[in-house]
């Protein structure tokens, strides 16, 4: 049998961290073996599987420097606190904001480190890439915000891969009680390359009583690096995490967005918006546990797959015995432009408690012929028409993101990306 | 302005139009009526340039152009509107960006420069107003979400913003109350001219009592079987289609 150790086969070297993160890594590099390697088989990763394993023997990549960061990020007039990190690691001076603490996992107490080893992607097991960020972990940012702390402006971490190899960005985000924050997240390459470089990164996010994240990952590096991603929220009671994900250009891009209800009032909202073309593949899971009463979440994703391109929406919401009064909704969306494109949508629904309402709707179609027709019939040229419909498509949750300065730099890079135009 | 040979079109297979006479001048306006099923939204489809009708015999002159050799989109900037039947809801492109889209077409197309965008609202606001539609519509999807009523009214919204040459209403009147009818009828008597045509399509007569015809057509089985003054309306209105020995029944 082949195991994830191929794929890491030597630790970070020596890393600089707290001993509950240094026994974290170690014993998950020792787990490595014990871990197959995804394959077609692999009911959870079969769609992606083949692409991964392709990428064979691959060193962990260094610290490159902080130059050389892409100059659009879609992030259009958008002020924020910026924050590069370059192939994983922590850039040398960190932005100073007001009730936040910003520091690499080198300087965390005993009692922090172990609340990052406590994190719901860090307490995962069946996720065999960021087995692979635990096995290897070598650096990783930790924020923290403090008590009734309400941050401004949204910090951007820009996570930039440099290079071939393998990075692994490590975040790890405290919101104490009554905080709220926005994070944008947004991954690009430079000089990497489609067969030799994998940016394999881990987000957790623990968001205390009444805290509030939203949380924007954004995706758009022209089709050099392939991503795979795990991102973990754990809600306390009423707090509630927002989630604005935005795919779009690159060759392979997993997703596993994992989110735990575990106060009761907690409430989560996770959007999607991906495009695809060429022979670009994308994978969404997402996984909602209802685990307290009285919660509510709200899925949408829209996905637009042309040319050759593949894109696999997996959304499963599970709901524990004790979760009563749960409300949950999960709509997936999906336009395909091509004959030959392929969307694969899967909702699951895993229902443990007796008084809830959940309902979930997929649909996949093409183009609307009389929604074309119609505009036609008002003098609208037809690659016009469709660039309208199928940005139409999409807009609803891209104007759902509540920084209006991004959705619409969002909206005008879709409207490139939908342009019909010879 | 416009002159329909002998036209024949069919859809699914199914002969729908056969051998349909018609010819419009600019300044007049007619009325077509029939029974459910006689052919009329066909007639206003094929006009209008819907693949999914095909025309297999005739021939259509629109200002001295072949107008079955037209794409949809050009006889659109030709200055030829068909406000339809059902007009269909598109979520997620709003009214304002729909109306300026095409008004911009259009405009290229005769070979002016882009509306500017004040001029734009401008003209919006104010025609929403003559449709009795509040202004919140403009932001809304297409028809996302409209009454009957409403879808109607914007449809009229629509066609007072392009300014057609030739308009086309396809059962407008159907469905109305006597307010909402009264702002179609305004609409298209506010556009009413020696330069233009408007062709009224209609089960009732009783859109003719706002908008007086200068001609009633009686379409039955794909054919006008009866043209006349206004009054052939009213007739019909009276004595009902039997009279004109059409078994309703049969059309559908
Ligand atoms: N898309 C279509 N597919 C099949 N039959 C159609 C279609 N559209 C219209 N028809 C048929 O063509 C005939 C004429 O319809 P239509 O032109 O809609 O009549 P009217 O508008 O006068 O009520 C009817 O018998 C109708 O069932
Ligand atoms: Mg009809």
């Amino acid at each position: 049998m082949t195991n994830m150790r191929e794929v890491l086969p030597q630790a970070a070297a020596e890393p600089d961290l707290p001993p509950a993160l240094q026994d974290f890594a170690k014993q998950r590099f020792e787990g490595l073996t014990g871990i197959a390697r995804p394959s077609r088989k692999t009911e959870a990763w079969k769609y992606s599987a083949k692409r991964l394993n392709k990428l064979e023997g691959l060193q962990l990549a260094g610290n490159a420097g902080e130059e050389n960061a892409p100059a659009d990020l879609l992030l259009g007039n958008v002020q924020s606190h910026q924050l590069v990190l370059s192939n994983g690691h922590l850039p040398s001076s960190l932005p100073q904001i007001e009730g936040v603490s910003i520091k690499a996992f080198s300087a965390l107490s005993e009692a922090e480190a172990q609340q990052v080893a406590k994190g719901l992607i860090a307490t995962r097991d069946d996720l065999p890439f960021a087995e692979i960020n635990h096995a290897g972990l070598g650096e990783g940012l930790y924020i923290e915000v403090a008590k009734n702390t309400q941050v401004e402006l949204p910090i951007h971490l820009l996570l930039v891969h440099q290079g071939e190899g393998m990075s692994l960005p490590r975040i790890f985000v405290h919101l104490q009680t009554g905080s709220s924050v926005s994070l944008i997240e947004s991954v690009c390459a430079v000089s990497a390359s489609s067969e030799q470089s994998l940016c394999n990164q881990v987000s957790d996010f623990l968001i205390e009583d009444n805290a509030a994240l939203t949380y924007y990952r954004v995706n758009d590096d022209h089709d050099q690096l392939p991503q795979v991603a795990a991102t973990g929220a754990q809600l306390k009671r009423d707090a509630r995490f927002f989630s604005h994900v935005l795919s779009l250009g690159c060759p392979l891009g997993r997703h596993d967005l994992q989110v735990q209800l575990l106060g009761s009032g907690a409430e989560c909202d996770l959007n999607g918006v991906c495009v695809a073309q060429d022979r670009q593949h994308f994978d969404h899971h997402t996984c909602i546990e209802h685990i307290a009463s009285h919660c509510n979440s709200n899925e949408n994703y829209r996905c637009i797959a042309d040319d050759k391109a593949q894109i696999v929406f997996n959304g499963r919401i599970h709901i524990h015995p004790d979760a009563q009064k749960t409300l949950g909704e999960m709509s997936n969306k999906n336009l395909l432009l091509s004959s030959e494109a392929e969307i694969d949508s899967k909702p699951e629904l895993e229902i443990y408690a007796d008084d809830v309402k959940c309902a979930h709707g997929t649909t996949i179609g093409q183009l609307n012929e009389k929604e074309v027709y119609y505009l036609k019939t008002r003098g609208i040229r037809k690659e016009q028409a469709r660039q309208m419909l199928t940005l139409g498509f999409v807009l609803e949750i891209v104007r759902a993101a509540p920084i209006a300065e991004l959705a619409e730099r969002w909206e005008q890079r879709l409207s490139e990306l939908l342009s019909f135009e010879d | 302005m416009l002159s329909i040979k002998n036209l024949q079109a069919q859809v699914e297979d199914k002969q729908i139009l056969k051998g349909l006479n018609l010819e419009i001048k600019a300044g007049e306006v007619h009325a077509i009526m029939g029974p459910n099923g006689s052919g009329k939204s066909t007639l206003s489809q094929v006009l209008a340039g819907n693949e999914a009708f095909e025309v297999t015999g005739g021939s259509v002159r629109y200002q001295d152009q072949d107008l079955l050799e037209m794409s949809t989109e050009d006889r659109a900037r030709e200055g030829l509107f068909l406000a339809f039947q059902y007009p269909v809801e598109i979520p997620g492109v709003s009214n304002l960006q729909f109306l300026k889209t095409a008004i911009n077409n259009i405009r290229q197309h005769r070979g002016e420069g882009e509306i500017n965008a004040a001029e734009f609202m401008k003209l919006a606001k104010e025609k929403i107003k003559q449709v009795n539609l509040n202004p919140s519509f403009l932001k809304r999807g297409v028809n996302e979400g409209f009454s009957g009523g409403e879808k109607k009214r914007n449809e009229i919204m629509q066609m007072l913003m392009l300014e057609p040459k030739l308009a086309i209403l396809d059962e407008t009147d159907s469905g109305l109350d006597i307010d909402a009818l009264r702002v179609v009828a305004d609409g298209v008597n506010a556009l009413r001219s020696p330069e233009r045509a408007v062709i009224m399509v209609t089960h009732y007569q009783r859109l003719l009592d706002y908008i007086v015809p200068d001609y009633v057509h009686v379409l039955s089985q794909g054919r006008i079987i009866k043209s006349g003054g206004k009054e052939l309306a009213l007739e019909l209105e009276e004595k009902g289609y039997g009279w004109l020995g059409i078994d309703e029944q049969a059309e559908a």
